[in-house]
């Protein structure tokens, strides 16, 4: 009798495992991204320059007032052009300001980059050695975050917008507003 | 009986062979003769570090092994904060902050990890108790 039960135990369990796999198999979601680790937290504080004006880009006087959609970008990097319309996009949203980082680039190419793609961004900042984007936890560009009128982090894609994206942010802007 | 000697002296010779590919594959890191630091203890300190530090980008090696330019940047950044004087926990701090607890190779024990850590020995402890059960069953029969 105990020997019975013991053996219809381990094949319930398997079957439940079974289950659980089957489950995370067949729902949406990529097993490779990473939740950030700044959500519900203050931007990060940097100083650069700016990449057309060549003036100074404080952040703690940029990342305030407006809702924000910070993008990493740069021109070496395929995904990045392959957002841009999206990106652009972005910049005909009312009540929302595009503001990009330029990761680890030639500025006279990116300038010139712009000037092909359109220049959606108020404002881009310069990152030449890559270190803002790493107390931004960046770990691949392209990355986006939105960023409410008082500093804060509140989402972050890591990859190029897809209209997927696209629709999933207008939507959490709508929803911070 | 000559054939099988020399049969045997090139087996050895292989098992050698494989031996010292082994040995010197060991000293083979991602680590460039510009990053090391010149002090020792610091850069051990580094080392040891970094081999617990993910490459977010290769998710399954540490930023030790791999050649990826931000592994490259965050192994300057840690010899950086080691010179600034941080130590060990500090360092660990500044990344986690950054990129959360994934960055650690080894997830510490928190509330929502303790299942990863406890189950094995919950696990191990039933294997334990079927085996013994079974085995004083069959004595009794």
């Amino acid at each position: 009798m105990i020997k019975k039960q013991l053996l219809t135990l381990p094949s319930i369990f398997f079957l439940l495992i079974l289950l659980i796999f089957f489950y995370l198999l067949i729902i949406d979601r990529n097993p490779s991204e990473i939740p950030s680790a700044l959500l519900n937290k203050n931007v990060p504080k940097f100083e650069t320059t700016s990449l057309l004006t060549e003036k100074k880009f404080i952040s703690s006087d940029i990342f305030r007032g407006e809702i924000k959609l910070v993008n990493f970008f740069a021109t070496w990097c395929k995904p990045c052009r392959d957002e841009h319309n999206y990106i652009k996009l972005f910049d005909n949203q009312e009540a929302l300001e595009v503001i990009g980082v330029n990761y680890k680039d030639n500025p006279q190419k990116a300038i010139k980059w712009l000037r092909e793609l359109g220049n959606p961004y108020s404002n881009i900042a310069v990152d030449k050695k890559g270190r803002i984007a790493i107390d931004w936890g960046v770990y691949g560009i392209p990355e986006t975050f939105i960023v409410n009128s008082k500093g804060i982090i509140k989402y972050r894609h890591a990859g190029p917008i897809t209209k997927k994206i696209y629709k999933k942010i207008i939507f959490i802007i709508n929803e911070i507003e | 009986m000559i054939i099988k000697k020399f049969f045997l002296n090139k087996v050895f010779i292989l098992i050698i062979a494989a031996c010292l590919i082994q040995f010197f594959s060991k000293n083979s890191y991602a680590v460039d003769p510009e990053e090391i630091l010149q002090n020792q203890e610091q850069e051990l300190r580094a080392r040891s570090i970094s081999k617990n530090i993910r490459c977010m980008i290769c998710q399954n090696q540490s930023i030790d092994d791999s050649s990826a330019p931000l592994a490259k940047d965050l192994r300057i950044l840690i010899r950086k904060k080691i010179k600034e004087g941080n130590n060990n926990k500090e360092v660990y701090k500044f990344l986690t902050d950054r990129y959360g607890d994934f960055i650690l190779l080894k997830p510490p024990i928190k509330l929502n990890t303790l299942a990863l850590w406890i189950l094995p020995f919950f696990f191990f402890a039933v294997g334990v108790f079927i085996i013994f059960w079974n085995n004083k069953k069959s004595k009794k029969n």
